[in-house]
């Protein structure tokens, strides 16, 4: 198991001047950072929901080009794990990923096998098992040879229009929940509120940022790695439709405009991490491996491996130098998670 | 220790032409009360047998991070186990260091870090999980016979962590945090969204009983347990859920249900969804719990199930029961202890982990 090795030595900083700015950064990130992202969401997916109501064919341009835009939208949200996104296991509902067991492919299987009325409407549907439901679910239908052509055409299609209908509804949930409430709660930390500070509400945004590092570097890139003796290149995030190196892309380019945003002022940290970001983005373009089957070959899978070098160098500048301006610690025991 | 007496050697063999050995005990290296994992300055890891005083009585080498170790009930040995999802776990003689058993999961299985012994050492039990399946498990080694792995059993649940023995009897319980995880995606969380955690007993393979919280609770797993003189668990939880939680610790005897700790909505939050460890009085009545991410260490009134007393302690996680107080030890270095007897603090240069492991 590779670990990103953390220093021991960082103590909890006292907030100075970063403090006066604060609200200022917050309502830069909410309006800047998260409300954006989710309108493109709830908009990408009405406009995929349509699509498909129009045209359920798998191989349909118009429809794999509406898919492709609204899980753009969600994978460059997809590191905002915070509020309404969890209500009702809601991101669990678009990204049930990774299913290390198969899950998806079967419960898709067996409603079509079944051809199980649940998928008549998106209202019941929201009750079939969350490995069935969102983007992943969605591209096994489209873009699996088996699956997209599995079953009665009819209840395909239907599957696929519901679906995306149940993708459509959670998104605009999603937006209602930060528009109608959940904007304000971190605007307005207060004493009986769920932040009761400026700082509390940063700490959350600054987990949003390292969780989402660890994640596309642990498991955007780990599980296709796999280890060195068994490569594991089906493994690979969205592989079927070809979009397993974008996703990397898409969440470096979404959380590196968080981390710059946290940042602030100082220019000397911001110089930093956008070296740092750029040199990861350079190094996946340059492989120029949609879905990288190179992890399986010694001399191409080290290219991979530097990448994911590169994103865990990332994170620790962030934790070393974002997390105390922000007051968090990073301790043995605090980043252990057991 | 000086040159042996010439009455020693004879009478020492004397016991061998009798074919006894004396065996080593754990007043060979120097009567550590308990046993920590710890990360050194310059990076390397080992495991310290630590004394009631909180002086490091041997500092012994390990090939990676530990995260809890058991110790042999009679010999000076100790079990240190990787931090999940690792597969080995070494035996470690304390008396001369060396390393005298490796302990590999079976294919198909990763440990998680805990592991108890028998009444009587012969046995040694480690969680562990069935990744293929999502199924936790109880590995059943020999420690009698070079540590042989004799046996599986089922856990109970699913993302088994701590284990221990209950006292007077064979009765394992086991805390299924209910966290499904497969090491081909690292430690990411798979079923967070249907995850059940729960403690279950276990005897002679048999899941005798097992007691679950309330269905709006399924998010807090159940990670670390404590045993009290009368069998009863103390049991600590990690909050998987968003917003806030009702607690995070519990308490709960066979045949009865849990019973939940109860602190201010302050007090709880304190401790920022994680409890790190837990610890049980000798005579049941306190129950301590660490948080690092919240800093801080809190007690608990076992018979009242409220919060009688809290302190902060940055990056606090290590807890166990000493004498008639607890110690506690965390990743900047500090031992502590805190006792009717008075106080001691010792500050050391190594990053303690996770646990304190009792002697």
């Amino acid at each position: 198991m590779r670990r990103t090795i953390l220093a021991l030595t960082v103590l909890m900083a006292p907030l100075g001047a970063f403090a006066d700015t604060a609200s200022a950064t917050i309502k830069d990130i909410i309006d800047g950072h998260i409300l954006p992202r989710f309108e493109t969401l709830a908009a990408q997916s009405q406009l995929l929901a349509a699509t498909a109501e129009q045209d359920c064919d798998p191989t349909s341009d118009a429809l794999r080009t509406a898919y492709g835009a609204a899980f753009d939208a969600w994978v460059s949200a997809s590191h905002l794990r915070i509020g309404p996104s969890e209500v009702n296991d809601r991101a669990f509902a678009l990204a049930f990923w990774p299913d290390s067991r198969g899950t998806t492919p079967r419960t898709l299987g067996a409603l079509l096998s079944e051809q199980d009325p649940i998928a008549s409407s998106a209202t019941d549907y929201a009750e079939v098992s969350i490995a069935a439901r969102g983007f992943y679910a969605l591209e096994f239908l489209l873009y699996d040879d088996a699956l997209m052509a599995a079953g009665d055409a009819t209840y395909h299609c239907q599957l696929i229009q519901t679906i995306s209908a149940d993708i459509a509804v959670t998104a605009s949930d999603i937006l209602a929940g930060w528009q109608d409430g959940y904007a304000d709660t971190m605007l307005n930390p207060s004493e009986a509120g769920t932040y009761r500070s400026e700082e509390e509400v940063l700490q959350e945004m600054f987990k949003a940022l390292t969780t989402g590092l660890e994640f596309t570097a642990d498991t955007r890139l780990g599980r296709p790695l796999g280890t060195f003796d068994r490569p594991r290149p089906t493994r690979a995030e969205a592989r079927r439709s070809g979009r397993s190196s974008r996703h990397v892309v898409l969440s470096l380019n979404a959380l590196q405009d968080l981390a710059l945003l946290l940042t602030g002022d100082d220019a000397a940290l911001s110089e930093t991490l956008t070296n740092r970001f750029d040199r990861a983005l350079q190094q996946i373009e340059s492989l120029g491996d949609p879905v990288f089957a190179s992890v399986s070959e010694p001399k191409t899978r080290v290219k991979v491996e530097i990448i994911q070098t590169s994103i865990d160098a990332i994170s620790a500048d962030v934790s070393a130098q974002l997390g105390p301006k922000l007051g968090v610690t990073a301790g043995f025991n605090a980043l252990d998670g057991d | 220790m000086g040159a042996m007496s010439t009455g020693r050697r004879r009478f020492l063999g004397g016991l061998l032409a009798a074919g006894f050995m004396p065996m080593p005990t754990w007043a060979d290296v120097g009567h550590p009360a308990f046993l920590s994992a710890a990360a050194k300055p310059d990076g390397s890891y080992v495991l310290c047998g630590i004394g009631a005083d909180l002086s490091v009585r041997f500092a012994l080498p390990l090939p990676a991070r530990g995260h809890a170790a058991a110790a042999h009930p009679h010999r000076p040995e100790a079990v240190a186990f990787a931090r999940r999802p690792g597969t080995f776990a070494v035996v470690i003689d304390c008396v001369t260091g060396q390393q005298k058993a490796v302990l590999d999961a079976p294919a198909g299985r990763h440990f998680y870090g805990h592991g108890a012994f028998s009444s009587d050492g012969s046995l040694l039990y480690t969680t562990e999980n069935d990744y293929e399946a999502g199924r936790g498990r109880i590995g059943v080694w020999d420690a009698a016979q070079g540590y042989e792995r004799i046996s599986e059993w089922d856990s109970g649940g699913v993302g088994p962590h701590d284990i221990k023995r209950l006292p007077g009897r064979e009765t394992l319980v086991v805390a299924n945090g209910g966290i499904d995880t497969h090491p081909d995606s690292g430690r990411t969380k798979l079923n967070i969204p249907t995850m059940q955690p729960n403690l279950a007993y276990v005897e002679n393979g048999h899941v005798i009983e097992t007691a679950a919280l309330r269905p709006d609770m399924h998010r807090n797993s159940i990670r670390h347990l404590a045993v009290g003189p009368g069998g009863e668990v103390a049991f600590g939880m990690q909050w998987q859920g968003d917003g806030p939680v009702d607690a995070l610790v519990g308490l709960h005897q066979l045949g009865a249900p849990i019973r939940l700790m109860s602190g201010s909505t302050d007090d709880v939050r304190r401790m920022d969804g994680y409890i790190g460890s837990i610890a049980i009085a000798a005579d049941g009545r306190t129950i301590a719990v660490t948080s690092p991410r919240g800093g801080v260490v809190q007690y608990f009134d076992a018979i009242t199930g409220q919060l009688t007393d809290s302190g902060t302690l940055e990056d606090v996680c290590g807890v166990l029961a000493l004498g008639d107080g607890f110690a506690v030890s965390t990743g900047f270095g500090a031992l502590q202890y805190r006792g009717g007897g008075g106080a001691i603090r010792v500050q050391t240069d190594f990053a303690w982990d996770n646990h304190l492991v009792s002697v």
